[in-house]
């Protein structure tokens, strides 16, 4: 399974993780398209990112919201019906939207895109085999 | 196990309307012939003024009745109609309790309009299938099935193959039969009765929706006012639609991006605050059992008592372990606050089913009390298994709760006997016998329990002829006015719920406003003007969501941490961030910017126009805003003595010298100081409302709000007489 | 003694608003208490002193589902 690691005592706040993911995803750089978020918290790096805990899964009535084979909590768009209430129900506020770009919620899917742009190595992707 | 197929009676293909910012502008009609198996289907044009005057939901369902029957049409004549309409906002999945319809009829119960509404998935895919609303007249000449393939824009008309039609079989048996596979089962809802809407005036229409977890159909119910009764006598033994695709933007709204703002607002606000407020994620409604047992409102042995040792047996900390815990109990999409719990694999210990493991919708406070404490059953598994009997069979629970809650105290006074009953003993608290009442009122099986399911204004003079019943006691302890029975709050010691029980529409229901707190226990509306405001505001208010297509329980049953403080007096009671919430998303659907001001007089038109066809229908006036002794205070002695002093301070506050006056004396003259004050209040609330002494809205009430069409002033210059002005 | 919601209630030393809550059997959970026309947050009601002769009103916030 796949899992972010986040070391925010190396992070130096360039912002280049939330331009490559919005690049990635809706071809422009903002941070509000951004699946991964940096904010400055008294001067120290803040870190919102999907730690695909799954809480979101138990909240969907639709049952859009599912874990994949990497382990990965994905949205699946043909099922949603845009109730947010995911993004509502995140224990950490890593489900987001923005409506001028499309009506689902989004959120980070692990591909990685983000930890290769950072120039430091406060993310990184990693990839463990599952337990047999 | 399949039904056997149903044969094709009648079919009709339809260009479906888009829908545009709330509406389609399109309505469905659907006529069954007079018992001549014509049937006949139209697609009907919603107008400007329509929208404008009755904006949608139960105000489109009024306006179309009242173009359907004239004021003789009885609820079993083939004129009488069921209106089902959602409103703007039904259908959106991005703020919680947007699926919301009313159903409007001629009610058997209480012979003028009513209105009932119900979640369920049913109202927004009617919409998504093109239509504002769907109206059902006549009659059919066998038992039907009407489908509404929201996919293919189709209507079919079956003849039912159904055996059983109670309300879990049909349901189940429909979603089986009309989905493709399982997954396709969430595509369709349906609306179905039981085998109570035969012979009682208290069967209300199920709506379904499939629980994709649990993989059960639930049902939400239209229970009040004898709506499945009315389908039944039209012969339709279930409706059913379907819709298999659908976004959140069927509504096609003008500015998804506020809607969605306030619904992740509200979404988030949930999360981090219900359980610290109204538990309604875990426990729903039934929270308010040992609430209402603090504060001497909870129903105890037909609204006698306030109060119960007993209480902790039907608490929310006992809700909370049988409702099963950690599923999207929503009954529409979106809806966060997911009051709708579930007992699962509960085993039926008697009638038809006995046995048999079932998934329980329910119970609501309003079950656990009626079908509880009211009936003197202090016994949650009781009350589930009587939740569950009561929905399967189509009775409302409210009706039958209130309705037993007389019946076993005229049974308790003597009133009536064993021999009346056919054996059953009817003291309160007596589970089996309550139960069995239960399925021979749903059954019809006897005389006496026909006599009962037809509620208590026409049990007690069945009561009266054949046994020999005192009327006079009777009038005094069965809660219920304009034919129908009260909800299950105790308003003895609230001056304004006199009046938000009985000063209605419809009868004392808490529909259209609920100030018990906000008048006995906070004192906030000392002065009969600040009642009649408050009888103003928060009806009007709270009929704005029966416009909608929108449930109220996201409105206050939770609220911003602050507030309670941020906000001072009455002000708070309207959690206003909310209620800016709901003008932005009409404004957000519809494109038309609405104030304050501006909703409640959309609300105004549609509660004015609902008066005057009560009206119209030989009631609507003051005679029948009437309260039983019980309402306003103890009627005997062992009720006076549960508060002894509390009560004789009451009396003194009056002024009165209450030395070596009896409690039967006491009784008494506190109930004629408590008469008084409800005939104060009476024209206090009609003086505000706009209308006259009798309770009808004059010519200036009706012109200001614009409903002063033709027919309508016609009417009222009949009934309007100079003598009642104020 | 004190005001309570416009009623005479007898006060105690030391007597807090959870105390007067309690006292009052004031079980609901959307409440509000302002002391002397001063709101208090709830997360003090458990500290917060009531002073003798003070105007407390206890404002249960809802007005039904």
């Amino acid at each position: 399974m796949k899992f972010m690691q986040v070391r925010t005592e190396l992070c130096v706040q360039c912002g280049e993780c939330m331009k490559a993911c919005s690049k990635a995803y809706f071809k422009e750089e903002s941070k509000e398209l951004s699946r991964v978020r940096v904010a400055n918290v008294a001067g120290y790096a803040n870190f919102s990112i999907c730690s695909q805990c799954g809480a979101c899964i138990g909240v969907c009535p639709t049952g859009a919201l599912e874990r994949d084979a990497n382990g990965i909590v994905q949205v699946r768009k043909n099922k949603c019906t845009s109730c947010l209430m995911c993004v509502g129900f995140c224990p950490s506020a890593c489900m987001f939207f923005n409506a001028d770009k499309q009506t689902e919620p989004f959120k980070c899917i692990g591909c990685g895109i983000c930890a290769r742009a950072c120039p430091t190595g406060a993310l990184e992707l990693f990839n463990v085999p599952d337990k047999a | 196990m399949a039904i056997p197929e149903m044969k094709l009676l009648a079919e009709w293909s339809y260009e479906p309307a888009k829908i545009h910012r709330g509406y389609s502008r399109e309505t469905l009609y659907i006529g069954l012939g007079n018992k001549d198996g014509n049937y006949k289907f139209e697609k009907r044009p919603v107008s400007d003024d329509m929208i404008e005057k009755f904006t949608g939901g139960r105000g489109f369902g009024l306006k179309l009745l009242w173009d359907a029957v004239t004021g003789d049409t009885k609820w079993n004549d083939p004129e009488n109609e069921i209106v089902i309409a959602g409103g703007p906002f039904c259908g959106i999945t991005q703020y919680p309790g947007a699926g919301k319809c009313y159903s409007v009829f001629l009610s058997p119960a209480t012979k003028q309009t009513y209105n009932s509404n119900a979640g369920g998935y049913f109202a927004p895919f009617v919409k998504f299938a093109g239509f504002d609303a769907l109206e059902l007249q006549g009659k059919a000449d066998r038992p039907v099935v009407i489908f509404i393939d929201g996919d293919n824009y189709k209507v079919q008309i079956f003849e039912s193959t159904l055996e059983d039609i109670n309300a879990y079989t049909v349901s189940e048996e429909l979603h089986e039969y009309f989905a493709k596979d399982e997954d396709d089962k969430r595509t369709i809802s349906v609306i179905s009765s039981g085998i109570g809407a035969r012979t009682t005036y208290w069967a209300g229409m199920n709506f379904s929706f499939y629980d994709q977890k649990r993989k059960v159909v639930r049902l939400k119910q239209a229970g009040r006012g004898g709506g499945g009764t009315v389908l039944y006598d039209k012969g339709v033994i279930a409706m059913a639609v379907k819709r298999t695709h659908f976004t959140g933007l069927e509504n096609d709204p003008a500015d998804i991006k506020t809607i969605q703002r306030c619904g992740v607002s509200v979404h988030k606000r949930i999360h981090d605050l219900d359980d610290t407020q109204s538990k309604m994620r875990s426990v729903g409604t039934a929270h308010l059992t040992e609430i209402m047992d603090a504060y001497y409102i909870l129903p105890v042995n037909n609204y006698k008592f306030g109060k119960h040792k007993d209480i902790d047996n039907i608490s929310s900390q006992t809700y909370t372990s049988l409702f099963t815990q950690g599923m999207a109990d929503g009954c529409w999409y979106g809806c966060s606050l997911a009051c709708a719990k579930a007992v699962d694999h509960f085993y039926l210990q008697t009638g038809p089913w006995k046995g048999k493991p079932v998934t329980v919708d329910g119970p609501e406070y309003e079950t656990a009390a009626g079908l509880g404490s009211n009936v003197g059953i202090f016994d949650a598994r009781w009350s589930i298994e009587a939740n569950f009997y009561a929905d399967h069979y189509g009775l409302d629970t409210i009706s039958l709760g209130t309705g037993m809650a007389f019946i076993c105290e005229c049974y308790e006074l003597g009133l009536i006997n064993k021999e009346h009953t056919h054996g059953l003993d009817l003291n309160f608290g007596r589970k089996a016998d309550i139960m069995e009442l239960i399925h021979r009122i749903a059954h019809g099986s006897d005389d006496f329990a026909i006599a009962c399911g037809h509620g208590i204004e026409e049990a007690r003079e069945y009561f009266a002829e054949h046994y020999g019943a005192d009327m006079q006691t009777m009038k005094k302890i069965g809660m219920c006015c304009q034919g129908l029975e009260a909800s299950e709050y105790r308003c003895q010691e609230s001056i304004a719920q006199w009046g938000g029980y009985f000063l209605t529409l419809k009868g004392p229901q808490h529909d259209e406003a609920w100030l018990i707190f906000m008048d006995m226990v906070n004192k906030q509306l000392p002065t009969y003007e600040d009642k009649a405001e408050a009888l103003f505001f928060f009806p009007n208010f709270r009929l704005w969501f029966s416009l909608q297509g929108l449930c109220k329980l996201p409105w206050n049953d939770i609220e911003p941490a602050d507030n309670g403080i941020k906000y001072k007096g009455v002000e708070a009671a309207r959690v206003p961030e909310h209620l800016q919430n709901y003008l932005d998303i009409y404004e957000a659907i519809t494109g038309k910017p609405l104030t304050r001001d501006g909703l409640i007089e959309q609300s105004e038109k549609v509660y004015n126009f609902e008066r005057i066809f009560n009206l119209r229908m030989g009631r609507g006036t003051a005679k029948y805003h009437e309260a039983p002794d019980r309402a306003l205070g103890p009627v005997w002695e062992d009720e006076w003595n549960e508060r002894p002093d509390y009560f004789d301070e009451k009396l003194k506050e009056f002024g009165e010298n209450i030395d070596g006056l009896s409690v039967k004396e006491k009784i008494a003259l506190l109930q004629k100081h408590r008469r008084g004050q409800w005939e104060e209040l009476k024209m206090a609330v009609y003086k505000r409302r706009g209308w006259n002494k009798n309770g009808i809205p004059t010519l200036a009430t009706v012109k200001r709000l614009g409903i002063d069409y033709p027919d309508v002033v016609e009417l009222l210059n009949k009934h309007l007489r100079p003598e009642d002005e104020f | 003694m004190i005001t309570v919601n416009g009623d005479k209630f007898p006060w105690h030393d030391g007597m807090t608003v959870a105390q007067l809550l309690a006292e009052k059997n004031y079980k609901f959970r959307l409440i509000s208490v302002w002391v002397n026309d001063c709101a208090v947050e709830k997360r003090l009601f458990d500290r917060e002193l009531i002073p003798d002769g003070a105007n407390v009103q206890v404002i249960h916030n809802i007005s039904g589902g």
